[in-house]
């Protein structure tokens, strides 16, 4: 991985920035030992109870809860190795001006400890670790421990969200105009704070979930007439397309949309976008994009609202084409969405209920089948344009 | 000494021709069972010989085959016929020797004795090794061989003596005397009978073996007509103390043992009689008793009426008389009993407790336990069970001893003291009285006297729980050992990351010391010595 060419400034500075914080953490603990204190870790715990939603900032976050992992408890000890393991190794990358990806990093700390148990005089051996998943575990708690995500630390994943649109950026020394995709689009890249904004024409963002319908507004030219960065996170999003979702929104101040499918999933997408994973709480504060609207797919798009006085866009007979019969496991998704604070909002009572009465589903790719026109110059524009859109 | 009374009711017979008839009383029932009982009774007149004079006993026990043999001899009765293998049972001891006059009527004579005093001993009915010789005599017609020695003596005696039935009296083959030119002294009996080996080879071998376990005082060898040689070599010289001589207790007389008491005593009278021959007993109980039999005191002993002696014996035990004392009596003691199971069960732990002595009826006794776990001790669902009365083996009847029913696992519970129900346990326990209350009449199986089994339970509770505290010690420790090793397995990465991420500002050795250190302050019960000792490689 290691390279002759010159780091860009922005890489240099994360680079020495993450070394240092990994360092003054490490370093307390190399203190401990040579004090004869026993080592131990603090780090706050990633488990739900301990997962909150601050209501003032509208995304979620770890609460106080700590837990301590010290080296001599004899339940904590591999983890707690583990965890230094990893540091070490991030540590040496950074370093060495490498950029390792988590498999990378597994298979750089996955090694076999041949020991002797005293009791039974047998040999034993042990792996540092077994699968990936120990060890991405391992890399969530240094993130927690150091507070400081992994892109930070200059650790690669897999590229997923796209962009294109009206906007040039520079990434690694290069200036890129994200107009001049062709038929493609910008892969954004997994340490999106090394992107630098250089100007932008644009008055909204508009992230689609579903990278079938990304490419087809795309060849339209859907982001031109309308004046719209055009991002897909191509499913779940992932870490990067969050954190540039987010700097857009920050930096630039421009409004986030985010179009999904019509059902419990697909809203879910949009609550991660918003508020941050559940289950990965820590990274919210710096993915979350609080103020993320919700443009739809909505339940009352299909079938219209009294309540909201609103009218259905689809006819009848399109609704019956197109609506899937929701499963059981669609509806236990909703049960869960209606426990989450920042979905117990009236607008969304409404959406769950239309939902709920209804027990059905729709896809974006409906809506293109109806037409690409009508998706592109009736439904998202003059949803936009009316303001119909969840808060 | 109740034995006595059965003797007694067979007026007609000699002691002697009482006891040719009755064989299997003695043990002798079969020749199997006949040559594993000549060499218990041997070996045990060997150790009374040794022990109980504070010798430090060196016993040899030699069995040949000597070919085919049959009853050909001095008193054979034509009626029974014997065949098998004949063999010699020779036993050797460095005891304190026989007085020459003595040894014609102590191999030749059954009952050869006349004192009313109680000791703790061996020897069954004071006439295991006469019936020896004499079942030896019926079976070979070969006289029983005797060389003897007293310790200050400078002759040595050569005997070859039977029994005359008919008239209970010894018969004298061969006699010589030998001038001595060691110090050597003690006895050397052989005898020759009809026996099967490979019927009685298992208990004879066991029989050896828990001797050792309860003499670990003494050198043992033994050596069986295979050629198979076991030797127990002493591993202490602490001996127990040997038993007294004590006086009856009133409590613990009958009709029978009272009408030989008074007949024989020379007391003049019965107030006397009740002082002087019985322990515990002073002026005041004498009266009480005798006032309570409605009896005068200067009654004559001999010229108490049969229906005067049972009214005695009523108000003796109507009487309250101070208790029997244990203290003539001789147990082996926690150190022996631990020692003795140590050196030949070779189990990973072993623990002993003597209990204070207790009495039934007018008796006095002492019960040992002893435990034994792991090492080369086998598994089983069963705990191996060492009984004991008076430092005799039993091994016979096991499943009717009082001591069975209550180590038994269906019957006592060892997982509450932490021992799995496979497991390599033995538990020894010893009984020793004045008289052991034996069940019937083979006396390998010790009687549910309730005081007894009392005591035997507290016994066998009290080792118990050494083993179980043992055992949760051990298992603690297993624990901790476990703990250190998972930790102490991990160092060398913990001290590896440190070192990068110190910019290798602390040495890694250093680290990994400082560690260890930390780690080892952790555990009370073991300490990991080197890391290296834990951890093999880290690729």
């Amino acid at each position: 991985m290691s390279h002759d060419a010159p780091l860009t400034p922005k890489d240099v500075e994360a680079r020495s920035r993450a070394m240092e914080v990994l360092r003054s953490k490490f370093i307390a603990l190399v203190d401990d030992v040579m004090a004869g204190r026993v080592p131990t870790l603090v780090i706050r715990k990633r488990t739900l109870t301990n997962t909150l939603y601050d209501d003032v900032n509208g995304l979620l976050r770890l609460g106080e809860g700590t837990l301590k992992r010290s080296f001599l408890n004899v339940n904590e000890a591999k983890k707690f190795m583990q965890t230094l393991l990893m540091a070490g190794i991030i540590y040496e990358a950074l370093k060495n001006n490498e950029y390792p990806t988590i498999r990378d990093l597994y298979y750089r700390g996955k090694h076999t400890i041949k020991y002797r148990d005293l009791v039974s005089r047998k040999t034993g051996e042990e792996n540092s670790w077994e699968e990936q998943k120990e060890s991405d575990s391992v890399i969530r708690d240094l993130e927690v421990f150091i507070d400081m995500l992994r892109e930070d630390m200059l650790i690669l994943s897999k590229e997923k969200g796209k962009i294109v649109g009206n906007m040039r950026i520079k990434s690694g020394g290069d200036v890129i105009d994200l107009s001049k995709m062709g038929h493609g689009a910008y892969s954004i890249e997994p340490t999106p704070d090394l992107i630098e904004f250089l100007d932008y024409d644009a008055e909204y963002v508009l992230v689609i979930e579903k990278d079938a319908v990304f490419q087809q507004l795309h060849r339209i030219g859907y982001w031109k007439t309308n004046r719209v960065l055009l991002v897909t996170s191509a499913g779940q999003p992932d870490r990067a397309t969050r954190r540039f979702v987010r700097r857009l929104n920050e930096e630039l101040g421009l409004p986030v949309y985010i179009l999904s499918d019509c059902d419990p999933y697909g809203w879910y997408i949009y609550s991660v976008f918003k508020v941050g994973s559940i289950t990965l709480s820590y990274e919210s504060e710096r993915l979350a994009t609080p103020k993320a609207r919700f443009l739809g797919v909505m339940m009352s798009d299909i079938y219209g609202s009294p309540k909201l006085n609103k009218k259905p866009y689809l006819t009848e007979s399109e609704r019956s084409n197109y609506i899937i019969k929701a499963s059981e496991r669609d509806r236990d998704r909703a049960d869960e969405l209606e426990n989450y604070k920042w979905f117990q909002t009236p607008r969304w009572k409404v959406e769950i209920e239309i939902f709920r009465e209804k027990r059905s589903k729709l896809e974006i790719e409906a809506l293109t089948s109806k037409g690409l026109k009508f998706l592109a110059d009736t439904y998202l524009p003059s949803k936009i344009e009316v303001g119909d859109w969840i808060a | 000494m109740g034995e006595v009374v059965s003797v007694e009711k067979f007026k007609a017979l000699s002691p002697s021709e009482f006891f040719y008839r009755n064989k299997e009383i003695a043990g002798f029932s079969n020749p199997a069972r006949a040559l594993y009982q000549t060499v218990r009774e041997l070996v045990e007149n060997a150790l009374d010989a040794t022990d109980t004079h504070y010798i430090l006993p060196d016993v040899k026990v030699v069995i040949r085959s000597e070919g085919v043999g049959g009853s050909t001899g001095v008193v054979a009765d034509e009626s029974e016929s014997y065949e098998g293998v004949l063999y010699s049972v020779q036993v050797e001891d460095n005891g304190i020797g026989l007085p020459p006059q003595h040894v014609p009527r102590a191999f030749g004579q059954l009952l050869y004795s006349s004192k009313y005093v109680l000791r703790q001993s061996r020897g069954m009915f004071g006439l295991g090794a006469k019936m020896a010789i004499l079942y030896g005599q019926i079976t070979t017609g070969r006289p029983a061989e005797v060389i003897t020695s007293q310790i200050l003596s400078k002759k040595i005696y050569y005997f070859k003596v039977s029994i005359d039935i008919a008239s209970n009296s010894p018969i004298i083959h061969e006699y010589s005397i030998l001038a001595k030119n060691s110090d050597w002294h003690g006895t050397t009996v052989r005898v020759y009978l009809i026996g099967d080996w490979q019927r009685s080879k298992q208990k004879i071998h066991d029989y050896v073996r828990r001797t050792a376990i309860i003499a670990p005082y003494a050198n043992i060898y033994f050596e069986d007509p295979e050629g198979n040689i076991l030797m127990f070599k002493r591993s202490t010289e602490e001996m127990p103390v040997p038993p007294r001589e004590v006086k009856p207790h009133p409590y613990g007389v009958d009709v029978e043992l009272l009408k030989r008491m008074l007949s024989d005593t020379t007391a003049e009278t019965l107030k006397d009689f009740l002082v002087n021959e019985f322990q515990n007993v002073g002026e005041l109980t004498a009266l009480k008793i005798i006032e309570g039999a409605g009896l005068k005191p200067d009654l004559k002993p001999s010229e108490l009426k049969l229906n005067e002696i049972n009214e005695l014996i009523k108000s003796i035990k109507a009487t309250k008389i101070k208790a029997p004392s244990g203290r003539h009596l001789s147990f082996l003691g926690e150190k022996l009993i631990e020692l003795g199971l140590r050196e030949t069960l070779k189990p990973e732990f072993a623990a002993a407790t003597t209990r204070s002595a207790s009495v039934y009826g007018g008796h006095a006794f002492v019960v040992e336990a002893g435990i034994a776990y792991g090492g080369k001790i086998l598994q089983s669902d069963k705990p191996i069970l060492l009984r004991y009365a008076n430092k005799i083996p039993l091994l016979y009847d096991e499943s009717a001893d009082v001591i069975y029913d209550i180590v038994d696992p269906k019957k006592f519970d060892w997982s509450r003291y932490g021992v799995p129900s496979q497991s390599p346990l033995a538990v020894l326990v010893h009984v020793c009285s004045t008289k052991v209350p034996y069940k019937g009449v083979g006396k390998e199986a010790i009687a549910d006297v309730p005081e007894v089994e009392r005591e035997v339970r507290i016994a066998v509770r009290e080792v118990a729980r050494k083993l179980k505290a043992y055992l949760s010690r051990k298992a603690k420790e297993f624990e901790e050992v476990e703990r250190a090793v998972t930790i102490a397995k991990y160092i060398p990465d913990v001290s590896h990351s440190l070192f990068k991420l110190s910019d290798g500002g602390v040495k890694r050795e250093v680290l990994e010391e400082k560690l260890l250190q930390l780690l080892n302050r952790r555990l009370s019960m073991f300490k990991i010595k080197s890391l290296k000792d834990v951890v093999i490689e880290v690729s």
